[in-house]
C-alpha cells in the first residue's frame, strides 16, 4: 500500500462538509440495515452535511433481498446516492450467462469464486468488490472533498475503502460495526484471532478510527476489551424502528371465537431445526389450547436466496404446517407493514443468536404495542431489551413445551390487553424511535470532525464509554 | 401458451415446493413438463399440473460411444449425455420457451440446451423461473441472431476442444502408464522429470501419483517408490506431500504390498499433524488418524503371515512416539479420585461393557449374575442406533483429544456418565472403542478395568486409551502381554495400571465325548476363516501324512474362507481353493462348515490342530483337545523364538516348528488307537485341570472381587 498523502482542498472551507457514507444495502434494497442506513444519511442532512451514498446496484439486490422502492420514499432528497455495478455472482440464476466451467460444477465455481475473493480482502462473498470500492471512494472524494467517511459493515471489505481514503488523503473516518466483525455473535466467541489476516485487517483500521458503532452493550463490551486503548471511541448505537411501521392498535376486540393470528416479520435466517422447534410449539399450543387450535400463524419475509429462494427445508416446514393454521406470505413492502402488523393479534419474535445479538426488529415488534411471544435463547439481548414490556410472554428458549405455553400465554395476552397496556408498551419502546437513537449519534460524530457545525448543543457523550444518549 | 421444461437430475429435497411452483406456472397458463433422471415414479404429481418423464438412458440401451462418454463425463455432463439421446428430451428443449434447472446438477444440460435453443430463457431455480415467465421480453431479431451464430460456434468449438483434450489425455495416460514404466529408460525419465524444477505442486503431485501407480502395477515398486520419493522432496506444501506419499502407500495396499515408502508416508502425515496442531486442531487430526489408517491397515498385520508391528514395535511405532500430535493422544489425563474400593455394605455393581463382540463374556456374566453380592448391567455400545455411530469413529475420537473439547466428547459424556456413575466396576471387553470412550472423560470413582484380546495389539484404538485412567489391565496369555506393553510402554510406566494374565472363560466340561475308531486319522482345525488361521499349513500336513497314508483326512469346521477383506486374502483365497478342489473330490478335505454344536463336530475330530500365525489363545484347539483329541500346535511364528508364545503357553511336544515335525508328531501319536486314545486322554485332563472355567473363574474373582 502506498503511504502517498495528496493534500485535497476540503469542502470546509465555510460551505456544508460532507460526507461519504459506504452504505451497502441502502434503499431501495429490501434488507433489515435498509432503515439504519437510510436514519443515519437523513440525520447527517439535517446536521447540515452533504452526503454522498455509495451502495451496489438495485440488480444486485433483486437477486438476494429484493427490492422496496417505497423504502426510498422516505430517504431525503438531498441525499446524493452512488450505485456500483457490483452484483453477487454466486447468486446469479441465468444460466446464459453461466461460462460452461461454471454450469460443469456449480458448486466447485463457487468454491473456487470464494478463494479468489478472499485473496482480495478475508471475506467470502465481498471480498472481491475491495478495488471497486477503494476507486469509488476515491473518485468521489476527487470530485466533492470528504470530511468524514462512515463505513458501515457489513460487509467488510468496505474497510478496505475506508482505509484506502485515509491512507492516501488522510480523511477521518468512522465505523459502524454494528454487530462487530471479530466476534462470532451466534457462538459468542471470538470469530477470528487478532494475528489473522482478518484480525490484522480489523486492528488496523480501528486504530484509527473517531467512533466505532456497535448495536448492544455486550458487543461494545467484547470491542473494548479486545482493544482497551480504544475503548472510549466505542459507543454503543442501537437500532431502532420506525414509526411509520406501526400499526393503529387501539379499540382491538379480538374474537376468541374466531381464533387469533400470530405473526413473524422478518428474513427467516435461522435454521430448520429452529423453525421446526417453533412449528412443534405451534402444534402442541393447538392441541392444548382451544384459542391457539382455532388461530392461524403467518410469517412473512424472504426465504433462501439465489436457485434456493423459496425453495428451501424451510418451506418444506411451512408447507407441511400449513394444516396447522401456518402460512407463507412472502416478503412485506415497507408500505405495507403496519398494515400487516395491525392485522395480526400477537407476534412471534423468531431470533438466532444469543446475548450478543439484539436485531432491529424487536425494537419493531416492541413498538407495535401487540404481544409478543419470545422464541430465542433465554440470554438473548431481546430479553434485555423487551424487559418490562408489559405484553412481553418471557424468553423460555426454544423447548417447544415451553414455546407452547408461551403461544397459549400470549393469546391470553391478546384477548385481554387493553389500550392502556398497548400504550405503555408502545411508550417503552419510544426511546428506541431511529431518530432517538441515531440523531445523537450522528451529532456526536459531528462535533468529533467538525466541532463547530453541531452549533452550541451539548456534547452528546456523558461519559466515553457509555451509549450515545438520546 | 408458454412451454416450459424442467430438469431434475436428483429427486428434488422439496417436493411440495416443486408442486406449488408447478401451480403458479398453470396458473399463468405455462405448459410444463418434468425431466428427470431418476425415476419419475419417485416424483407424484398430477398429471394435470406437469408431464413428468425419466430420460435416462437404460444400461442395456446404451451403445458403446455413450458409455465411454458417460464413463469419462463429469457428473453434470453425464446428465445432459443422457438428455441428448433422449429423442423426447430432445423435442421438448427445442420447443421449450424456458428451461429450468431444478438442481445443481442439471444445470450443465440446461446450460447446453439453452445453446441449441437460443430463443428460451434458462434459468437455474424455480422462483428466478417464475420471474422470468412474469417478465418476459421479446429480444430484438439482431440480438437473437447474435445469440443463434455464437451458440452454434460455440458448440463446434467446444466439441473440437473436448476432442483434442481427450486426446491429450489419453496420449499423457498411455506416456506414464505401466508399459512405460516398467521400461528402464521409461522409468528413468519420468522419474527425473516428475522432480524437475519449477512445476506446481498441483501437477507433480498429480504425475507422481499416475507414476507410482504405473510403476507398482509394473511390478516395480522401487522405482515406484523412487518416483514418489523425488516427487515429494520437491513439494513444498507438508498437505501435498502427505498426500503423495500416502496415495504412494495405499496403492500399494490395495495391491497387498507392504509399500516401500510406509513410514515416509506416515512421518509426513505426522509432520503435517504437528505442523497443524497449534492451530488447526481438526485437520491435525485428520492428519494423526490418516497416519494411523495406513499404519493399521489390515494388510500389514492380518491378511499376510507376518507384521511389522510383531517383528519390532518400537521400530514401526518410532514416528508415532516422535509426532507431538500422535503423544497427545494418549497423553495421561489422570482422574481426580482413585476408584473406589469393592463396597462391602451392598452388593457390587459390575458393569460389562463391549462393542458388538460378546463372545468371550458368556461365561462371565453368567457367573456374576448369579452371585448375590454382585448386580450385573451389560452394555453392547452397539445396541442402540442413535448412539452407535459415536462408537464407530475414531477420528472423532482423535478431533477430541487433540482439541481438548469437542461436542462429540459432549455427546460422549452425556451417553456414558450414568452408567459411570451407577457403575463401581466396569469390565470393559476388548481394548478398542469402549476403552477409549469409556477414558475419554474422568471416570469418576468407577474402576475400569480394560480386558486385551489380540488384534487390538495391532489396531489404533488402544493408542487413544488413557491408561492414567485405567485400574487394571487384563491379557489372556503371556505373549499378548509381552507384545501389548512393548506396543504401549505407558502400560508398564510408574502409576500405570495393574497387569493380569487370565486365561479366557471357557466351559470345557460339555466338550469330553466318546471318539469313533477311524477319527484317530481325522485332523481337525475348528475356525479357518482368515488368513492369520493359515489353513494351507494343515493342508501341508495333510499333505505329508498322505504320502505315507492315505486314511488321513482334514476337517474344517466354521465358516468359510473370507477372501473379501484384501489383495492378499484373495490370493491366498485362491491358493486355498486350489487346494480344496484337488483334495475335497478325493475325501481328503470336508468343510463341515459352521455349527452351533461344536463338541459334536469334534467328535469325529482325532487330531486338532492350532496352524496359526499368531494366536492369543486358541480356544478351538483347547476345546477339540478337551474333547479326546491329540492337540497338535503351530510355533506361532509372530511370537516363535519369544519369551513366551505356543511352547511356553502349552506342553512342549504339543508344538511343532514345521509341517514336517508336525506330521512326525501325528504319526507317532496314532500309531496305534491305543496310543492315539492315551495321548488324546492325557491333553484332555491336562486342558480340564489347566484351563476350565472351574479352574479360572478364581483369577476373575481375584480380580473382580478382591477374593
Amino acid at each position: 500500500m502506498s503511504n502517498r498523502v495528496v493534500p485535497l482542498p476540503r469542502s470546509g472551507g465555510g460551505s456544508r462538509p460532507h460526507a461519504i457514507y459506504l452504505a451497502i444495502g441502502f434503499p431501495p434494497a429490501a434488507k433489515s440495515s435498509a432503515y439504519r442506513l437510510r436514519e443515519t444519511a437523513n440525520q447527517f442532512v439535517a446536521l447540515g452535511w452533504d452526503i454522498t451514498v455509495i451502495t451496489i446496484c438495485q440488480e444486485a439486490w433483486e437477486r438476494e433481498y429484493g427490492l422496496d422502492h417505497t423504502l426510498s420514499e422516505k430517504v431525503d432528497p438531498r441525499v446524493k446516492v452512488v450505485e456500483l455495478p457490483l452484483i453477487r455472482e454466486d447468486l446469479e440464476t441465468d444460466i446464459r450467462a453461466f461460462s460452461e466451467e461454471r454450469s460443469l460444477d456449480p458448486a466447485g465455481w463457487i468454491k473456487r469464486l470464494r478463494q479468489r475473493e478472499q485473496k482480495v480482502f478475508p471475506e467470502p462473498v465481498f471480498g472481491g468488490w475491495r478495488y471497486e470500492l477503494e476507486a469509488a471512494v476515491l473518485r468521489v472524494h476527487r470530485e466533492h472533498p470528504a470530511d468524514l467517511l462512515l463505513a458501515s459493515c457489513a460487509p467488510y471489505v468496505n474497510l478496505a475503502a475506508t482505509w484506502k481514503l485515509w491512507e492516501e488523503h488522510k480523511v477521518p473516518y468512522a465505523i459502524d460495526f454494528r454487530d462487530g466483525w471479530s466476534l462470532d455473535v451466534i457462538g459468542g466467541g471470538e470469530a477470528f484471532t487478532r494475528d489473522s489476516v482478518s484480525g490484522r485487517w480489523e486492528s488496523k483500521v480501528l486504530e484509527h478510527a473517531v467512533a466505532v458503532w456497535c448495536v448492544n452493550d455486550p458487543i461494545a463490551g467484547f470491542y473494548r476489551e479486545r482493544y482497551p486503548h480504544l475503548a472510549d471511541r466505542v459507543h454503543v448505537v442501537r437500532n431502532g424502528y420506525d414509526e411509520d411501521s406501526l400499526p393503529d392498535v387501539t379499540g382491538r376486540s379480538p374474537d376468541p371465537a374466531a381464533g387469533l393470528t400470530f405473526g413473524y416479520l422478518g428474513s427467516v435466517n435461522f435454521t430448520p431445526a429452529f423453525l421446526e422447534s417453533v412449528l412443534d410449539g405451534w402444534r402442541i399450543a393447538r392441541r392444548d389450547d382451544p384459542v391457539v387450535a382455532r388461530s392461524r400463524f403467518e410469517v412473512r419475509g424472504h426465504i433462501g436466496a439465489g436457485p434456493a429462494r423459496e425453495a428451501n427445508r424451510h418451506m418444506d416446514l411451512l408447507k407441511e404446517a400449513a394444516a396447522d393454521g401456518v402460512s407463507f406470505g412472502g416478503p412485506v413492502p415497507k408500505a405495507d407493514l403496519a398494515a400487516t402488523y395491525g392485522s395480526w393479534d400477537a407476534l412471534v419474535l423468531m431470533l438466532v443468536g444469543g446475548r450478543f445479538v439484539t436485531s432491529g426488529k424487536v425494537y419493531e415488534f416492541m413498538a407495535t404495542g401487540l404481544p409478543v411471544l419470545s422464541a430465542h435463547d433465554v440470554d438473548h439481548d431481546a430479553a434485555n431489551i423487551l424487559a418490562g414490556h408489559p405484553l412481553w410472554t418471557g424468553a423460555v428458549g426454544l423447548d417447544p413445551h415451553r414455546l407452547a405455553n408461551s403461544f397459549s400465554e400470549a393469546a391470553r395476552m391478546a384477548l385481554k390487553a387493553t389500550d392502556a397496556d398497548r400504550r405503555a408498551a408502545r411508550e417503552l419502546a419510544r426511546r428506541f424511535a431511529r431518530p432517538a437513537v441515531l440523531g445523537p449519534a450522528v451529532r456526536h460524530l459531528t462535533e468529533l470532525v467538525r466541532p463547530t457545525t453541531a452549533g452550541d448543543s451539548t456534547p452528546a457523550v456523558a461519559a466515553s464509554t457509555e451509549d450515545v444518549q438520546p | 401458451m408458454t412451454t416450459v421444461l424442467i430438469v431434475a437430475a436428483t429427486a428434488p429435497k422439496q417436493p411440495a415446493v416443486l408442486i406449488e411452483a408447478l401451480e403458479r406456472f398453470r396458473s399463468r397458463g405455462a405448459r410444463v413438463t418434468v425431466a428427470c433422471l431418476f425415476n419419475s415414479a419417485d416424483l407424484p404429481i398430477d398429471p394435470a399440473l406437469a408431464e413428468v418423464r425419466t430420460f435416462a438412458v437404460p444400461g442395456e440401451k446404451r451403445d458403446a460411444r455413450l458409455r465411454k462418454a458417460l464413463g469419462r463425463a463429469p457428473a453434470n455432463r453425464k446428465v445432459w449425455l443422457h438428455a441428448r439421446h433422449n429423442s423426447w428430451v430432445r423435442q421438448r428443449y427445442r420447443a421449450a420457451d424456458l428451461l429450468v434447472a431444478l438442481d445443481a446438477r442439471a444445470v450443465h444440460a440446461v446450460w447446453e440446451m439453452a445453446q441449441r435453443n437460443t430463443r428460451a430463457g434458462a434459468y437455474y431455480g424455480l422462483v428466478p423461473a417464475q420471474k422470468a415467465l412474469d417478465a418476459r421480453r421479446t429480444e430484438s431479431v439482431g440480438r437473437r441472431l447474435e445469440r443463434q451464430v455464437a451458440a452454434a460456434a460455440g458448440i463446434g468449438a467446444r466439441g473440437a476442444r473436448r476432442a483434442a483434450v481427450q486426446t491429450v489425455r489419453t496420449t499423457l495416460r498411455k506416456a506414464t502408464g505401466q508399459t512405460v514404466m516398467s521400461n528402464p529408460a521409461g522409468a528413468w525419465f519420468w522419474t527425473h522429470a516428475v522432480a524437475a524444477p519449477r512445476v506446481p505442486d498441483r501437477f507433480r503431485s498429480k504425475l507422481a501419483v499416475r507414476l507410482h501407480d504405473s510403476a507398482v502395477k509394473a511390478g516395480r515398486p522401487a522405482v515406484a517408490a523412487r518416483a514418489a520419493s523425488a516427487a515429494a522432496n520437491r513439494i513444498n506444501s507438508a498437505g501435498t506431500r502427505a498426500d503423495v506419499l500416502t496415495k504412494a502407500a495405499q496403492a500399494e495396499l490395495a495391491l497387498g504390498r507392504v509399500p516401500t515408502g510406509l513410514h515416509d508416508a506416515i512421518r509426513a502425515q505426522l509432520t503435517l499433524a504437528d505442523s497443524l496442531l497449534p492451530r488447526d486442531s481438526k485437520k491435525a487430526a485428520a492428519a494423526v488418524s490418516r497416519a494411523w489408517s495406513l499404519a493399521s491397515n489390515r494388510v500389514l498385520h492380518f491378511d499376510r503371515l507376518t507384521s511389522p508391528m510383531s517383528e519390532d514395535p518400537g521400530a514401526f511405532l518410532a514416528p508415532f512416539r516422535e509426532s507431538t500430535a500422535a503423544r497427545k493422544l494418549s497423553a495421561k489425563r489422570g482422574r481426580l479420585a482413585p476408584a473406589a474400593p469393592v463396597p462391602t455394605d451392598r452388593p457390587l455393581r459390575l458393569l460389562v461393557t463391549t462393542l458388538i463382540n460378546d463372545n468371550f463374556l458368556q461365561e462371565i456374566l453368567e457367573r456374576y449374575r448369579a452371585m448375590p453380592n454382585v448386580e450385573v448391567r451389560f452394555l453392547d455400545l452397539y445396541d442402540d442406533p442413535v448412539t452407535r455411530p459415536l462408537a464407530l469413529s475414531g477420528s472423532a475420537v482423535m478431533e477430541h483429544l487433540l482439541a481438548g473439547e469437542s461436542s462429540y466428547g459432549a455427546k460422549i459424556e452425556e451417553w456414558l456418565r450414568p452408567h459411570l456413575d451407577w457403575a463401581d466396576t466396569v469390565f470393559v471387553d476388548w481394548c478398542q472403542a469402549t476403552a477409549a470412550l469409556f477414558t475419554l472423560h474422568d471416570p469418576g470413582s468407577a474402576r475400569i478395568i480394560v480386558r486385551l484380546h489380540s488384534f487390538e495389539a495391532f489396531n489404533f484404538w488402544p493408542h487413544l486409551v488413557d491408561f492414567s485412567r485405567v485400574d487394571d489391565v487384563v491379557f489372556v496369555s503371556e505373549h499378548l502381554k509381552d507384545l501389548s506393553t512393548a506396543v504401549l510402554p505407558q502400560l508398564t510406566e510408574a502409576h500405570g495400571p495393574r497387569l493380569w494374565v487370565i486365561d479366557n472363560a471357557m466351559d470345557l466340561q460339555r466338550y469330553p465325548r466318546s471318539k469313533p475308531a477311524d477319527a484317530r486319522f481325522t485332523l481337525g482345525m475348528v475356525g479357518f476363516s482368515s488368513v492369520a488361521k493359515d489353513p494351507r499349513w494343515a493342508i501341508e500336513v495333510l499333505r505329508r501324512l498322505r504320502e505315507r497314508d492315505e486314511r488321513y483326512r482334514l476337517t474344517l469346521i466354521g465358516s468359510d474362507f473370507n477372501n473379501r477383506t484384501s489383495k492378499p486374502a484373495k490370493d491366498y483365497g485362491k491358493l486355498l481353493s486350489k487346494d480344496l478342489a484337488e483334495l475335497e473330490p478325493l475325501g481328503a478335505v470336508r468343510r463341515y462348515g459352521q455349527t452351533d454344536d461344536v463338541p459334536a463336530a469334534l467328535q469325529e475330530v482325532g487330531v486338532i490342530l492350532s496352524t496359526s500365525v499368531r494366536e492369543s489363545f486358541h480356544c478351538g484347539l483347547v476345546e477339540g483337545a478337551a474333547s479326546g483329541a491329540v492337540p497338535v500346535v503351530r510355533d506361532w511364528p509372530f511370537f516363535a523364538g519369544k519369551a513366551h508364545g505356543a511352547r511356553t503357553l502349552f506342553p512342549a511336544d504339543w508344538v511343532a516348528a514345521t509341517p514336517e515335525e508336525a506330521a512326525e508328531r501325528i504319526l507317532a501319536a496314532t500309531a496305534t488307537e491305543e496310543r492315539w486314545a492315551e495321548a488324546g486322554r492325557a491333553a484332555s485332563e491336562h486342558v480340564l485341570k489347566t484351563w476350565d472355567w472351574t479352574v479360572t473363574q478364581t483369577g476373575y474373582d481375584r480380580l473382580l472381587l478382591d477374593d
